[in-house]
């Protein structure tokens, strides 16, 4: 089966395990567990008649004591980038993240999660912001791990990403 | 990060505690490598060549076998016997690891402990009860730790002055918190603080997989829940930060264990990373 590495990348606290955690169990839990290095996890899909098994790097997030490591970003096939919606500084630090990436994965297929969307109240985000990152070329998807939006859509986006990338480089 | 191989300090120590009758907490610290044995040669420089040697993987396992079960004994040696007969065939893997050849290394783990529980399963025969054991384990490969845990043993890293537990336990407790049934401080007195809900030979096992990136002064600890159901976080911080050496920071967390009451086996591995 066609093996590929997707490293979740963002700032802390912003949703990636729980994004992981409900995409793999359809599960999700109001505590917030801090990860520590890389969380690993597995999940087979179907995508255009081929099997392909997504491996899922879940990094620990960007804070004040560690950035991202490039260590753990190479080889990477595909980045699911995870913005919390309800944080405007977690999207301001994007396209740092997206450098750090690009630097030590190439320019691998991503997709861009606007997460936490069930929190309408408190979202931070403008159509703007979201026409700006499109206008880059970036796949966007507003997300709620709590609620499941969007979130098998996200994966199933890079599934079909990396496939093609990797037709496109054959 | 360096990627020349620190020295690593690193010492076990198991203990009976003080209400149980027998140990059933099992541990193991192995070395692991690839290498030329030259017997004899006329070339002078093949006999002292380092280049003759493949990178040293570490093998770091501790496992508890699960109180109230037959055999939790049998169970945990069993388990930590299997997993470290895997690595001495495996031993010709540990070489820097592109991405796919990472992949089967990780997943091959997983399997090693799929296998190891499979058996247990079948020994036990359908019974309620058999016997079962927790699982953590550290296969250090310079710098990356990978990390392969089932239950409550723990494993914590202590990197910076700051100390962070790698693993989350599998039990009901937790469980419960996540699931919003629990306060954390309703869980820490909650009966079902101390109930598994993945095992080795239990009804359920469901491995988590991790790794982490270590740099020489890191400290790995792995315990059984014999030392964290009396010592907390704060102290086992504290007395990692010691200046010590690994068996004596292992002396002491047993014994900041048994001081509080000592009610379950205690096992404590430490690994220092020293300088390169």
């Amino acid at each position: 089966m066609i093996q590929k590495k997707v490293c979740m990348v963002g700032v802390f606290g912003t949703g990636k395990t729980s994004l992981v955690q409900r995409f793999i169990h359809s599960r999700f839990s109001e505590k917030y567990h801090s990860t520590v290095g890389v969380k690993i996890d597995r999940k087979a899909m179907t995508v255009a008649g081929q099997e392909v098994n997504l491996v899922l790097w879940d990094l620990a997030g960007r804070d004040e004591h560690q950035d991202i490591s490039g260590s753990y970003l190479r080889g990477a096939h595909a980045a699911f980038f995870v913005v919390d919606g309800t944080r405007r500084e977690t999207l301001t630090q994007l396209p740092d993240l997206r450098r750090i990436v690009r630097e030590h994965a190439g320019d691998v297929p991503a997709v861009v999660a606007l997460n936490k969307a069930d929190l309408v109240d408190q979202w931070a985000l403008t159509h703007d912001d979201e026409a700006l990152l499109r206008a880059d070329g970036v796949h966007v998807l507003r997300t709620s791990a709590k609620a499941g939006e969007n979130v098998e859509a996200a994966f199933t986006h890079l599934g079909w990403a990396v496939l093609a990338a990797r037709e496109g480089s054959a | 990060m360096s990627d020349v191989a620190p020295v690593i300090d690193a010492f076990g120590l198991t203990h009976v505690g003080a209400v149980r009758p027998k140990n059933e907490d099992q541990f193991v610290i192995a070395g692991v490598r690839k290498q030329v044995d030259v017997k004899a040669t006329s070339v002078e420089a093949l006999g002292s060549s380092e280049k003759l040697r493949g990178p040293e993987a570490h093998l770091f396992v501790v496992a508890d076998g699960v109180g109230g079960h037959a055999g939790g004994e049998r169970a945990s040696g069993f388990a930590v016997q299997a997993l470290a007969e895997y690595l001495g065939t495996a031993a010709g893997c540990f070489q820097r690891f592109d991405t796919d050849a990472e992949h089967d290394f990780l997943e091959a783990l997983e399997q090693a402990v799929h296998r190891a529980h499979e058996a247990l399963v079948r020994e036990s025969a359908g019974r309620q009860g058999g016997p079962a054991t927790t699982l953590t384990m550290v296969t250090l490969v310079w710098p990356r730790a990978y990390l392969v845990h089932v239950g409550d043993t723990r494993a914590y890293v202590l990197h910076g002055g700051r100390l962070r537990q790698l693993t989350r336990d599998q039990t009901m407790a937790e469980f419960l918190v996540d699931a919003g049934g629990l306060t954390e401080e309703q869980a820490k007195t909650s009966r079902t603080k101390d109930m598994l809900i993945s095992a080795l030979g239990g009804s359920s096992m469901a491995p988590n997989v991790g790794l982490i990136d270590l740099e020489p002064g890191d400290t790995l600890m792995l315990c059984s829940d014999g030392l964290t159901k009396h010592v907390d976080d704060r102290e086992i911080h504290r007395l990692l930060a010691l200046p010590a050496g690994a068996e004596s920071r292992c002396r002491q967390l047993v014994d900041a264990s048994l001081a509080g009451g000592g009610s379950d086996n205690i096992t404590v591995v430490v690994a220092q990373m020293g300088a390169p």
